[in-house]
């Protein structure tokens, strides 16, 4: 434990170190100027708009950051041949590929919950309140689809370069919040094959809406049930830990040669 | 007593055009008793590094075996008793020098206190006491190398394996390597290196093995193997050409 714990504090370290945090305060700035600055058509005293800009652009934060710094971790190790001595340690490969989603999604947990107090706070200001029960639900299924994006980029990054992992990370991420929901209306029209193809899809994918109760806290819906709760937590878990396993077969035999990944 | 270095018949394949193979290392045999400093050499490609590799668990070997105090290289516990200097000086340089020898001890386990002592000692062995609060990224590459090899003894190993500690020090940062493989040996410690400065060699191997194409084509004492009036570098020559 002490080895996962270690790498995870060397990517929260690096981030602080190497100035990324500078790229969450100018994402946060923006977010704050673009959640103080909305009056558009007039609509500056509708709190409930002000709830739906300020979540989205949350969530769209909190994706980039978690895509970004994800993806780059085992590829810069690589890049940069660390990896040899920290390979040349009693450290095996299922612990690097587990400290770095922890260090990963803890640096992004951060951020997203400075996200999240923020435009609680600049909510208050404009005289709108946020359901407590459902605010702690939405973060904390937030939370923990953001380990599942996270251990989708990790696990593209251990045979794919930065680029090209975080590009996959965001098509597939987009795809499985988009287009998945409306699956089922095509399995329905297809045929054969294909209807095997979608059906297969639609449950292998991960299905991010589960996740999402952005419309309970905007229109100040009741909290979901617990037992519900729990379930989607169950789910993303275990997505989690399946997302990271498929990762580790692809990485546990891997030659590493240097500068292989520029 | 078991060697510190065993490997036998060892074969690696690296995939090359058009799903050909190209074999790096073709039946590779040696050994290193514990306690000496043994001298690996070869040209460039002749498959040092992809030796070192297989018995630090980088690479899988296409088949032979690798064994290290006679722990399969695979195991992850044979590497609790070894320490390892890359070629190139890579390491975390948002970390100061004592923040990197503390991250390595806590990687190998040890305690707090432990890891204290090793920092300091290890630093005041390399020479970097006083630029230990100072972030990696303003060391020299001689400085880099000094505390790379300070990281790769943070546990204290029984074997240190050096893939070419000298490479691009000026003659008073080799001097300083030679050194700290003086003090490696006289603690009784196995030192496998790789190098192309054969007169550092000379000075420092008990023992040397010569590579080439992936083969060991002489190993030996030195003085066993160079003729009077011969050099090592003469010899080397002969042996891989």
């Amino acid at each position: 434990m002490i080895r996962i714990l270690t790498l995870a504090w060397l990517v929260w370290l690096e981030m602080l170190r190497r100035k990324d945090i500078y790229v969450m305060f100018i994402l946060l700035a923006a977010f704050l100027a673009t959640l103080m600055a909305l009056n558009l058509f007039g609509l500056s005293q509708v709190v409930s708009y002000l709830k739906e800009i300020g979540l989205l652009l949350a969530w769209v934060c909190s994706w980039i950051l978690a895509v970004s710094l994800s993806t780059r971790q085992l590829p810069q190790e690589e890049r940069q041949g660390t990896i040899f001595p920290l390979l040349a340690k009693p450290v095996n490969r299922a612990e690097i590929l587990i400290g770095k989603w922890l260090g990963a999604w803890v640096v992004v947990s951060a951020a997203t919950l400075l996200f999240y107090a923020l435009l609680a706070v600049v909510v208050v200001l404009r005289g709108g309140v946020f359901g407590g029960v459902v605010l702690a639900q939405a973060g904390l299924l937030h939370l923990v689809l953001l380990g599942i994006i996270i251990a989708l980029g990790i696990a593209f990054s251990t045979r794919l370069n930065a680029d090209a992992a975080s590009a996959l990370t965001y098509v597939v991420t987009l795809a499985a919040w988009l287009v998945l929901p409306r699956v089922p209306d095509l399995v329905f029209m297809a045929r054969g094959a294909m209807q095997t193809g979608l059906m297969v899809i639609y449950y292998a994918l991960p299905h991010l809406e589960l996740f999402d109760l952005r419309s309970r806290l905007v229109y100040g819906w009741p909290p979901v049930s617990g037992i519900m709760v729990l379930w989607i937590l169950v789910y993303g878990l275990l997505m989690t830990a399946v997302l990271l396993t498929l990762g580790w077969l692809a990485y546990r035999n891997k030659r590493f040669a240097r500068g292989a990944m520029l | 007593m078991s060697n510190a270095i065993d490997i036998q018949n060892l074969v690696v394949e690296f995939p090359g055009a058009r799903g050909s193979a190209v074999r790096a290392l073709q039946g590779l045999s040696l050994s290193v008793a514990p306690g000496q400093v043994y001298g690996f050499l070869g040209p460039n490609g002749a498959g040092k590094t992809t030796t070192m590799h297989v018995l630090l668990g980088f690479i899988e070997a296409t088949a032979g075996a690798a064994r290290l105090f006679d722990e399969d290289v695979r195991q992850t516990i044979a590497r609790r008793r070894i320490g390892y200097l890359p070629e190139q000086p890579d390491t975390y340089r948002f970390l100061t020098g004592r923040e990197l020898l503390l991250t390595a001890g806590r990687l190998f386990g040890l305690s707090r206190a432990a890891r204290n002592a090793q920092a300091d000692e290890l630093l005041a062995l390399v020479g970097l006491e006083t630029a230990a609060n100072r972030r990696l990224a303003t060391y020299s590459r001689g400085m880099l190398q000094r505390i790379g090899l300070a990281q790769a003894l943070v546990n204290d190993p029984d074997l240190v394996i050096l893939d070419e500690p000298a490479s691009g020090l000026d003659p008073l940062g080799r001097l300083r390597i030679r050194e700290i493989i003086a003090v490696l040996r006289k603690r009784g410690k196995t030192v496998f290196f790789s190098s192309h400065e054969l007169s550092e060699v000379e000075r420092v191997c008990d023992c040397v093995g010569i590579l080439a194409n992936g083969r060991l084509v002489a190993e030996g004492r030195v003085a066993e193997l160079v003729k009077a009036g011969e050099s090592l570098e003469q010899y080397f020559i002969k042996a891989v050409s």
